[in-house]
């Protein structure tokens, strides 16, 4: 089989799986034959595709890269692609969130063949993302990545997903059409659609059309920054994430708001304009990070709280990338940044896809979302059916990962990242969002604890403080990924060397690595939890308390996405001009 | 030029429609609105170089861009999609808060929720 | 308060023509640029998009030979579109239903409805509606299956086909005047034709593995007739736009499973 048929089978097997799914949706008269044909193709779609991974790998760590066109036409008019170290990890993230929540959906989500063949979809669409280097190949894989993800959210049923659904959907689909008018600039000043003609193509421009191709680079950026959610475009995000399906909020938490980041990294790589967009990004992406903490600190829905750490943490990825183009992915701190990056994305999404899944859990069982109202859960949970209480276990090496405390892979990635940019304002940024993340977990975590609630809890329809729900499936999930926690954690010195020898092959130097253990880390962490503990006992107080809620209950509106879009991309537009 | 002139300005309708008006349905005629007028710039845009259809059936000579036309049925194709789905979420909004304006519906799902 | 609402208004238009002037700003040089339009693939395609792909239609050449996964992709957006649609419209009624019949009852609209023809009135769908598009439907049809199978020697395809089937579908729908959808408007098929489409598609572009030229590639380009491969995909690329779109329209009509 060819390199190239066996990149392109880890797209076509999970849309081959999907397909099969969807026959199961025909087969009304025996629903056992159609639950097996939805189980098969589940199998073929998110097993077999580990098969391919695993033939790819020696040829990534070797350095080597598989490129070319699609079918094999004339690369002019065809789609270019290119598999390479960074399409491999991140295939490798996708399909790992992707099969977890896919098992936790079996006991805890949305089933049916219809949410199995969408839930396939998006998985090949992801992988096709990341591996293509052609403008409007893209543009078509981020529309796929988007529809699944609006018929997904609704799939929940509660009233406000299908509001967040067409808010998301109202912004994306508008950003895509400025994606295109984008693609019409650049092709019209190069000639070409795929990134290594276009580059080629812009070397050889004017003054005048140079403010062209960047208006036109502009669209682009604010368009994908639109999917990635940082400051000021994450509106859509906390509604989204917070009333989808659990599985599939971990999926979209997890996955979809990080791979059109690093498939615009390519992008990027190639335009003498790249530096700059890199470093305002980076600074966009600082301020996300704490000022999404503040707004998560104020919030009462225990999903919404996730949600805005999502936010959150996804403005640390994009510091660290942001620098790291900023510097050129060809220094040693460039490559640091990168590998830092990556490796805080799936460390993220492993850690919270455990949250949100164990929270899922938790709120299902209770029939309580508010954080306020619930305490006592792992008795509550216990009464329910579960013995011994995993999901309270689960749950706190998650909580323990995100406040990046040892020997969890929070922990190593957080480090990784701000020891890389220990010389830099950001630097400060990202250990203030550090605290107030350790207090807001605090928060969250005394759901479990016993104590006394601030708010009449909710009683579920029969009167009864619990539900019985199927655990196994759910169980199952969530010990994964908490497997994968513990053991990023204690593999990692290792793993960023390996990551940054992916992203770039052709690196010779030595990358920096951070000293994890040392006194000065380990005193630095220590501070960072007392402040969050601080942080924690201030907001109990009246006046803090009061501009928390002032905080959250600002007026947001859909105009307000629409506003926020239209000055960022001004922002972005002026940014480059000068 | 006058055309791109229009066809500006008709972008600059279609995302007012998207941001300025109230009625969930005016919103997603903006999103149509704008998606036209994209595909109608790529188009045009890309019959300057020829006069021909690009069908080579012996007597074209001189024929338009091919390429832009073929992208174009994606996005066409793509946008009806998105029509329609929103379409689909308008109707589910409307009967659950019974009413098309999305203040209302914000206000009004807010309540239940 | 009034000052309130009057202040709030002014902001909310101040907001609006803010976020317009912004974008106008970022827009403006890309739609003023005069750049001439390239040219180098244009030529190429007329050089040498015959006899690489067999189409005479380079259209059809491109987004079936050169570019025919971004033509898998958007099929890909029309069957999550219908699943999406489907899902959402079954938790609902139709908007076409009894509840609005009482503006227009059989009392007042009796010229619409015979005394022994069972279905739905509505003042909209007229006599006049059914018997044109009922009889003008299998016509439609059938153009629709000539764009759809002519699309490599003559402007159309598998899109521009499939939509002409589409409306096809949509006339028979209206031009029953029985209840119950039957024949092709059928919902239930619609769904069945689409899926059976989008299987054999991905079984089209596996095929090509076969003969060793990888996914996407052409199974036939080594028989006698290459062009058969682009006949295949515009017939079943057709069938599966016609059924999904004819399934939303009917599906929003009030005829959703």
């Amino acid at each position: 089989m060819r390199l190239e048929d066996l990149v392109y089978a880890t797209i076509m097997l999970p849309l081959f799986g999907a397909a099969i799914a969807l026959m199961g949706k025909l087969v009304h008269r025996n629903r056992a034959f159609a639950k097996t044909l939805e189980y098969i193709g589940a199998g073929i779609g998110l097993v077999l595709p580990w098969v391919g991974l695993t033939m790819l790998a020696p040829v990534v760590f070797s350095g080597g890269i598989v490129s070319g066109i699609v079918g094999n036409w004339y690369e002019g008019v065809g789609i270019a692609f290119r598999f390479d170290g960074l399409a491999w990890l991140i295939q490798i993230l996708g399909y790992t969130i992707g099969l977890v929540a896919y098992i936790y959906s079996l006991g805890g989500g949305p089933r049916g063949p219809a949410f199995t063949t969408i839930f396939l979809i998006q998985t090949a669409a992801l992988a096709a993302t990341i591996i293509t280097t052609d403008l409007f190949n893209l543009f078509v894989c981020l529309e796929v990545m988007g529809i699944t993800s609006y018929v997904l959210i609704p799939t929940s049923k509660k009233p406000g997903a299908s509001l967040a659904a067409f808010s998301y959907l109202m912004v994306s689909a508008s950003a895509m059409v400025f994606f295109l008018i984008g693609t019409y600039g650049l092709y019209r000043l190069t000639g070409a659609l795929s990134y290594e003609g276009i580059a080629e193509g812009l070397r050889t421009i004017g003054g005048r059309e140079r403010l062209v191709s960047n208006m036109a680079l502009t669209l682009l950026v604010s368009a994908v920054a639109i999917r990635v959610a940082v400051m000021p475009l994450y509106g859509w995000l906390p509604d989204a994430h917070a009333l989808a399906p659990h599985a599939v909020s971990a999926v979209l938490s997890g996955v979809l708001i990080k791979t059109p980041l690093f498939a615009l990294s390519r992008i990027l790589g190639l335009f003498s304009n790249g530096p700059d967009v890199g470093h305002l990004m980076s600074i966009a992406g600082g301020i996300t990070a704490l000022v999404a903490v503040v707004i998560a600190l104020s919030q009462q829905d225990a999903k919404r709280l996730l949600a805005y750490h999502s936010i959150s943490q996804i403005g640390y990825v994009v510091a660290a990338w942001g620098m790291a183009l900023q510097l050129g992915i060809d220094t040693a701190l460039g490559i640091s940044l990168m590998a830092a990056a990556y490796l805080h994305a799936l460390f993220h999404a492993i850690f919270k896809g455990l949250l949100f899944l164990s929270v899922g859990t938790t709120i299902d069982i209770t029939g309580e979302r508010n954080v306020y109202a619930l305490r006592n859960a792992v008795k509550i949970m216990r009464k329910a059916g579960e013995r011994i209480p995993v999901t309270f276990i689960t749950f706190l090496i998650g909580a323990l990962a995100i406040s990046a405390l040892p020997p969890l892979n929070g922990f190593v990635s957080k480090n990784a990242i701000t020891y890389a940019m220990k010389d830099s304002m950001l630097y400060h940024l990202l250990i203030a969002a550090g605290a107030g993340t350790v207090a807001s977990f605090i928060k969250l975590s005394r759901i479990y604890l016993p104590g006394v609630p601030k708010l009449p809890m909710q009683r579920t329809p029969e009167g009864r403080r619990f539900k019985r729900v199927r655990l196994p499936s759910r169980w199952i999930a969530q010990i994964t990924l908490a497997l994968l926690c513990i053991a990023g954690g204690l593999w990692t010195p290792r793993l960023v060397s390996l990551v940054g020898r992916l992203i770039q092959p052709s690196f010779q130097g030595t990358l920096i690595i951070p000293a994890l253990y040392s006194g000065e880390n380990l005193l630095k962490t220590l501070w960072t939890a007392l402040a969050g503990v601080l942080i924690y006992l201030v907001i109990q107080h009246p006046i803090p308390a009061n501009l928390l809620h002032a905080i959250r209950t600002r007026p947001r509106n859909f105009k307000g996405l629409f506003v926020s879009f239209s000055l960022g991309t001004a922002g972005l537009a002026i940014w480059l001009l000068i | 030029m006058i055309e791109r002139a229009l066809l500006f300005t008709l972008f600059l309708i279609g995302f007012y429609g998207i941001v300025g008006k109230k009625h969930i349905i005016k919103k997603i005629f903006g999103l149509n609105i704008l998606n036209n007028a994209a595909v109608i710039l790529f188009i045009l845009e890309g019959s300057r170089i020829g006069t021909d259809a690009p069908i080579m059936d012996g007597q074209a000579s001189a024929i338009v861009d091919p390429v832009p036309q073929a992208l174009m049925l994606t996005a066409i194709v793509i946008g009806v999609c998105i029509t329609a789905l929103s379409l689909a979420l308008a109707v589910h909004l409307y009967r659950v808060s019974g009413s098309f304006d999305i203040d209302t519906i914000r206000m009004r799902i807010q309540d239940e929720a | 308060m009034k000052e309130n609402s009057k202040r709030s208004r002014y902001w909310s238009r101040f907001t609006t023509v803010i976020a317009i002037v912004a974008m106008a700003v970022v827009l403006l040089p890309i739609f003023l640029n005069d750049t001439s339009w390239p040219i180098e693939a244009r030529d190429y395609l007329a050089h040498s998009g015959t006899e690489e792909s067999g189409a005479i239609n380079l259209v059809s050449a491109i987004y079936l030979g050169y570019r025919v996964f971004d033509t898998f992709g958007e099929t890909i957006v029309l069957l999550v579109a219908v699943l999406g649609t489907m899902g959402m419209l079954s938790r609902v009624e139709s908007l076409v239903d009894t509840s609005l019949e009482e503006e227009h009852t059989i009392g007042s609209v009796s010229g619409f409805s015979l005394t022994n023809e069972k279905r739905r009135s509505h003042a909209l769908r007229t006599h006049l509606l059914e018997v044109v598009t009922g009889k003008i439907g299998p016509i439609v049809l059938l153009f629709g299956f000539y764009v759809m199978l002519y699309g490599h020697v003559s402007p159309g395809g598998g899109f521009q086909g499939g939509v002409i089937i589409a409306s096809g579908i949509v006339f028979l729908a209206l031009g029953n005047p029985q209840e119950g959808s039957s024949g092709i408007s059928n919902p239930e098929l619609l769904v069945r034709l689409e899926s059976a489409a989008f299987l054999t598609l991905i079984l089209v572009f596996f095929s090509g593995l076969l003969i060793g030229n990888g996914f996407f590639g052409n199974p036939l380009a080594h028989t006698q007739i290459p062009v058969g491969y682009i006949v295949i995909l515009n017939a079943v690329i057709g069938m599966k736009v016609g059924t999904s779109l004819g399934f939303m329209c009917i599906a929003m009509m009030g005829g959703g499973s």
